[in-house]
């Protein structure tokens, strides 16, 4: 499977900027402010302090249940945080701000928010009823309320750039799970996000349609100006791309650096102990 | 004893009646399509009064005999200014009853989403009517469109009880006619073999259908 696009790799990290706010120079285009969620006496995240900057690439790795998918979910406001703030490009997503008060965001606040983010998901999701063109090109249509002609040609270029020109008329239970879950990154490219969210967008795939997913994200990943945020197992891929490796362990973020210190100079002990399980093959 | 010569006499005036019979039927099943469709979607409207009204509404309506019901609307009604014909107050009656059990169908159907789908089409940044209309709608209801037939060929059986509030559809038509010759059983069989008929072979077509949907 052929991808067009021509891919470079991050040799050093670019975009990285520090966690502490203070010390920020570029504004951040996401911000976690003690953030925490819980279901019941369940903690998935505590106290998440993290700031994106614009175009920066970050990975999150970890064990499963450590709490990086949470992380993404609400970003994407698939649930809602239990205490803290979320910022997407200086605005407030799961607040508002009424007469100098914080209170929660109505719909139409999180719908203008959430036109910034995009996801990938680990099962693709893609909406079945739907040929693959109008998986691609019905939100452009419905949601950006572009005419019928220029959502198409949307489509059609995005699809192209993942190499799925071919397949417009198919039916998602037509492709193979690399071809649907790179149907369901053009569907997410295609509202041209500030932020992509890619949830383990590998996991569910069999090992030797992997490759063809990781093409395509690192293809977009050169492009460069979208932020990313990619939880996913593939350390090699994670080196690859990542501006900047978090791990996450219980619901906290036990240790962060570029990949190379990450990969390389691991500090705590969880992480070495992490790490060993991938690279003793 | 049998008459075949009266059995033709009469079978002109029967289908004719049937005529209303059917268009009764389809009628009172596009009000149940409707009304079940906007039932289901109160429900389960985040909006508190709507949900439990709807709630309300279907368990009254299940609750209570249809013929009661039809009653009401025909006899009870026209004292507070709202008359209604016998056909109007008989679809708006059996659609209105039949609305609360294809609400149940509907639901089920809706339910059987996977909740991947309402994430995709939340990420995707779709307002819930898009949602609904684009997404949620055509994949639920296909899937329950052989199961809305069965309850079209229920109605179907059902329209008889009609004949309660004057409207003289297929089943009034025998009894008139029975009651001008004393002669009843040529015009009840003739509408007895009449529902077997158009129901039977309703059903079959439902089957085919679904058959062909689980291809799909």
């Amino acid at each position: 499977m052929s991808v067009p696009l021509k891919l470079i790799y991050h040799e050093e990290p670019t975009r990285s900027i520090d966690n502490d706010p203070r010390k920020a120079v570029i504004k951040p285009i996401v911000t976690y402010s003690n953030i925490s969620k819980s279901y019941g006496d369940l903690h998935v995240l505590k106290n998440i302090d993290l700031n994106i900057a614009p175009g920066e690439k970050v990975a999150l790795i970890g064990p499963s249940g450590s709490g990086k998918t949470t992380l993404a979910r609400l970003l994407m406001t698939l649930e809602e945080p239990t205490s803290g703030t979320i910022e997407v490009d200086g605005e407030m997503l799961w607040h508002q701000r009424v007469k100098d008060k914080l209170v929660k965001a109505n719909e139409k606040h999180l719908h203008q928010v959430r036109g910034n983010i995009g996801m990938v998901f680990q099962h693709f999701n893609l909406f079945p009823h739907m040929t693959i063109l109008r998986n691609v090109m019905e939100a452009p249509r419905n949601v950006l309320g572009l005419s019928k002609e220029e959502a198409k040609q949307r489509a059609v270029t995005m699809l192209e750039q993942v190499g799925l020109a071919g397949k417009i008329d198919a039916y998602p239970a037509q492709l193979s799970g690399g071809q649907k879950q790179r149907v369901a990154i053009a569907r997410a490219l295609v509202m041209r996000p500030k932020v992509m969210l890619f949830d383990e967008p590998t996991s569910a795939l069999d090992p030797e349609l992997v490759g063809e997913v990781l093409e395509v994200i690192k293809a977009i990943a050169a492009e460069g100006e979208m932020a990313m945020l990619l939880i996913t197992h593939e350390m090699e891929f994670a080196r690859d791309v990542a501006d900047r490796v978090l791990f996450f362990d219980q619901g906290r973020i036990i240790e962060q650096g570029p990949p190379k210190k990450i990969f390389n100079n691991p500090e705590s002990e969880r992480l070495q102990t992490f790490l060993s399980r991938f690279n003793r093959h | 004893m049998w008459s075949w010569e009266y059995t033709l006499e009469i079978l002109p005036e029967i289908l004719a009646a049937l005529k209303i019979t059917i268009s009764a039927t389809f009628v009172a099943f596009a009000v149940a399509l409707v009304v079940g469709l906007i039932l289901t979607l109160a429900r389960r409207s985040a909006f508190k009064p709507l949900s439990l009204f709807a709630h309300g509404f279907v368990e009254f309506v299940r609750n209570t005999p249809l013929l009661v019901q039809l009653y009401f609307i025909f006899y009870v009604l026209p004292e507070h200014g709202l008359s209604l014909s016998p056909f109007v107050a008989g679809v708006v009656g059996l659609g209105l009853h039949y609305s609360t059990y294809l609400s149940e169908v509907y639901r089920g159907g809706i339910e059987s989403i996977p909740p991947g789908q309402w994430e995709a089409a939340k990420a995707l940044n779709f307002s819930p009517i898009d949602t609904w209309r684009k997404i949620i709608l055509p994949q639920s209801i296909p899937p329950v469109i052989p199961v809305l037939g069965n309850y079209l060929i229920t109605m179907f059986k059902e329209t008889p009880v009609l004949s309660a509030i004057t409207l003289v559809e297929i089943m009034q038509t025998a009894k008139m006619l029975g009651s001008h010759s004393f002669r009843y059983l040529e015009a009840f069989t003739i509408v007895g073999v009449m529902f077997l008929i158009l129901s039977y072979s309703s059903s079959l077509m439902v089957r085919r259908l679904e058959v062909r949907l689980n291809l799909r």
